[in-house]
């Protein structure tokens, strides 16, 4: 187990440093805070000195996120705010570069402490092994965001090769792939052209545009998700699921029990619930939570404005599905809501859309730009370059095979079960083939920004 | 009795890991062999950056021009028609970083370099450049032997299908299933054959031309201008230590075209221009966009791209330019 781990931590560590070796640093002292942290935590048994080693790891963790990720973008809006120049405040930008998954891997240790303090889990002090589960190379770059208490347990054994497994993950790691090449990269060629310049744009081309974003982004991190998941389980590991089937979801609260589940779990349970727990009938705390909890999400996808508000407005969203209108709990708009039922995951899906625009718009001003040439309605004469019959065929047999096989994790999972080598075999082919034929132009995960 | 071996751990397979071992072969090896077949078709299909290669590594010795820029300088400038021995290695998309780099990879290679032609077409400063993990980079590496990945290559940046995939699929069954190609490369990798395009289609008829939808991008970006400009400066600044000179072209643009440019955007750019040929000695302007008394709709192959004719107009205007520099 020790070989196995050390072998590991070795792996994870290159796969990390191929990128920028000097960020390797980095995510060592971010492992050792929060194993001593969580340690001396464990060795005190007085409240406030425990409180000091928790609040010390927190602010260590959200000291190098704010470094890195937000400093340049509020020292920005704090001189814009005072109409202020470069030189005449005390602090100026910093020419940093963002250590690629350091919004994963932080909150991943950041969530151990805590869950350490609050004594959901024990310390570990198997160092080795808490180095692993803080850069274990599958998930390291951009998730899930696993809590410790599900996979810090499986550095601790040791394990035993599965075939069977290390085939569902190959299997896993296929379809991931023919999301991220063929759907997400095809739809982003198209999607990079008409942002490049939405000015050159008419209203139905940037609408195509943007319905194709999301499919983009979720081909591409859903993608990446898979492919994670899959090379986790090749090495025995088992990482949560991260989405399942956002695109049907019934209303904007379940768009986010179904997209990056493992984000919105973690803020659920370190942000959401705390500040409920203490008033569970208060609707203003309540409201407030939702509110704060969507704008952080936002806010942790990246330093800008076009995050914040996309955030805010998930959040408003939501809690205008939950507020009851009368006394009855579900007298809010989703329970009564006007729209046929069959309607409903159409009409979620169009504010989704709608409001990952956001999303992929570089500034506020860009966004009321797109917004401005859909309302203007203006016709849109060169949008037939922009349609691709043969990736909308792609694109529908990825969903219809989700939608097929929803009830399992992935369409192609436990295949063997009930389709013979031979043909299982040709199917892995062609998924191989289109990969290689029909992949778009090359496109960096989006998630890795963050 | 002889003392087993001992064998370390991480390399002692289970049966049930040989098993998996042999089964991920068996799938496999058909992949790779499929992958491998694939390298060598596109390797054999007689491309333009091939033709590029070959007279950079057969002519080194002769070469005193070299065009760099996008695709408007690639199908604007034909060597055969240049009074110097030229070569040209613009090609499709390719931003003032890959004509750097290629600049920087070629010139200790090519003692008789004396002149370079560089684009500063209408928006060049306000496109952002490519990453360095662009796909032309295995073609810069494969065919030029220059390195613009700025960092160590190492195997997997020669495979050629695989930079771009979706590129080559296209490109391979034009080749060789379709074979629509009509392309026609001369010596110096120039399509005489290129002219194929909307104006073509469209008889070279002036009205249906004007009428005719095209695609122009007229977005502003300051900062990627900001940053463009300064880089294009320090090409200018390299040309000039390493004693070359610069013709900085802007190539025709047909009248539909120049009617629809973002005026600012071509403001800035013309006060680059400007600047230009004020600050360096060594650099003459060859500033053709708005030329439409030489340029007729005959001489294009769309709205922004010469056709071969055009191209050898062009290439004249070139080579007085060449003679003014001597």
């Amino acid at each position: 187990m020790k070989a196995q781990n050390a072998i590991l931590l070795v792996a994870s560590y290159f796969f990390y440093g191929l990128w920028d070796w000097r960020f390797l640093f980095l995510i060592v002292a971010s492992s050792l805070v929060d194993y001593f942290a969580a340690l001396a935590i464990k060795g005190t048994e007085k409240n406030n000195k425990q409180k000091i080693y928790l609040y010390s790891s927190i602010a260590w963790n959200l000291g190098v996120l704010f470094l890195f990720k937000y400093y340049n973008f509020f020292i920005d809006e704090f001189s814009l705010l005072f109409n202020m120049q470069q030189g005449e405040y005390a602090f100026s930008t910093l020419n940093l570069i963002l250590p690629v998954g350091l919004s994963f891997y932080t909150f991943q240790t950041m969530s151990y402490t805590i869950d350490v303090y609050k004594k959901r889990i024990k310390p570990t002090k198997n160092l080795l092994n808490f180095l692993c589960f803080v850069s274990f190379f599958p998930q390291l770059v951009a998730g899930p965001i696993e809590k410790a208490s599900s996979l810090l347990p499986q550095f601790n054994k040791k394990r035993e090769f599965n075939s069977e497994e290390a085939k569902e993950g190959l299997r896993q790691i296929l379809w991931g792939l023919f999301k991220k090449m063929v759907i997400a990269d095809n739809a982003a060629h198209v999607v990079n052209m008409v942002y490049a310049s939405p000015e050159d744009y008419g209203s139905l081309s940037i609408l195509y545009a943007s319905i194709l974003f999301f499919f983009q982004i979720y081909g591409d991190f859903s993608g990446y998700s898979d492919i994670a998941i899959g090379t986790a389980k090749i090495f025995g590991f088992k990482l949560s699921k991260n989405f399942n089937i956002p695109y049907l979801a019934k209303s904007v609260t379940e768009f986010w029990q179904r997209w990056h589940i493992t984000l919105t779990r973690w803020f659920n349970d370190y942000v959401y619930f705390p500040i409920i727990q203490k008033n569970l009938r208060s609707t203003i705390r309540r409201n407030f939570a939702i509110f704060l909890t969507m704008g952080l999400i936002g806010l942790w996808h990246g330093a800008d404005w076009t995050f914040i508000i996309f955030g805010a407005f998930q959040g408003l969203l939501i809690i205008i599905e939950r507020t009851p209108l009368t006394k009855d709990r579900k007298s809010s708009i989703f329970h009564k809501s006007i729209i046929p039922r069959y309607l409903i995951p159409v009409f979620s899906f169009t504010i989704i859309t709608a409001s990952s625009i956001l999303f992929r718009s570089k500034n506020i001003e860009e966004v009321g730009i797109v917004l401005k040439r859909i309302f203007s309605f203006i016709p849109s004469e060169n949008v037939e370059p922009l349609l691709n019959k043969r990736f909308l065929f792609f694109l529908f047999i990825m969903i219809a095979s989700e939608i097929m096989t929803r009830s399992k994790n992935f369409p192609l999972t436990q295949i063997d079960k009930y389709i013979n080598k031979p043909t299982r075999w040709i199917i892995y082919y062609i998924f191989i083939f289109l990969i290689f034929r029909y992949a778009g132009p090359k496109e960096d995960f989006i998630y890795f920004q963050f | 009795m002889p003392v087993p071996k001992r064998i370390l751990y991480i390399f002692s397979f289970s049966k049930a890991q040989i098993r998996f071992l042999k089964y991920c072969l068996g799938f496999f090896i058909p992949v790779v062999l499929a992958y491998l077949a694939l390298e060598l078709l596109v390797l054999n299909i007689p491309i333009n950056y091939k033709l590029f290669g070959k007279y950079l590594e057969t002519h080194s010795q002769e070469i005193e021009v070299m065009g760099l820029g996008s695709s408007q300088v690639k199908c604007g400038f034909n060597p055969e028609f240049c009074d110097k021995t030229a070569i040209n290695l613009a090609s499709t998309s390719q931003h003032h970083n890959e004509d750097f780099n290629i600049l920087k990879g070629t010139v200790y290679r090519l003692p008789k370099l004396k002149y370079v032609l560089l684009e500063l077409s209408y928006n060049h400063l306000e496109l952002p450049h490519h990453p360095d993990d662009y796909w032309k980079n295995t073609i810069y590496l494969k065919y030029y032997n220059v390195n613009a990945f700025e960092r160590p290559t190492w195997f997997k940046d020669r495979l050629v299908y695989l930079s771009n995939a979706h590129f080559y699929s296209h490109i391979l069954m034009d080749y060789y299933f379709y074979k629509t190609n009509k392309t026609e490369l001369n010596e110096y990798g120039f399509d005489t054959n290129n002219h194929e395009g909307a104006f073509k289609k469209l008889n070279y008829d002036e009205s249906k031309i004007a009428t005719h939808k095209f695609k122009i991008i007229t977005r502003e970006d300051l900062d990627i201008f900001k940053k463009n400009t300064a880089y294009f400066f320090k090409m200018l600044d390299y040309a000039k230590t390493e004693d070359l000179k610069v013709i900085v072209c802007t190539l025709p643009l047909y009248k539909t075209y120049l009617k629809e440019r973002n005026q600012n955007i071509v403001r800035r750019r013309d006060s680059v221009l400007k600047i230009i040929k004020s600050k360096y000695k060594n650099v003459v302007l060859l500033n053709e966009e708005t030329d439409t008394l030489n340029f007729t709709a005959n001489d294009f192959l769309n709205e922004n791209h010469l056709n071969p004719d055009g191209a050898k107009k062009f290439t004249d205007l070139i080579n007085r330019k060449l003679d003014s520099l001597n």
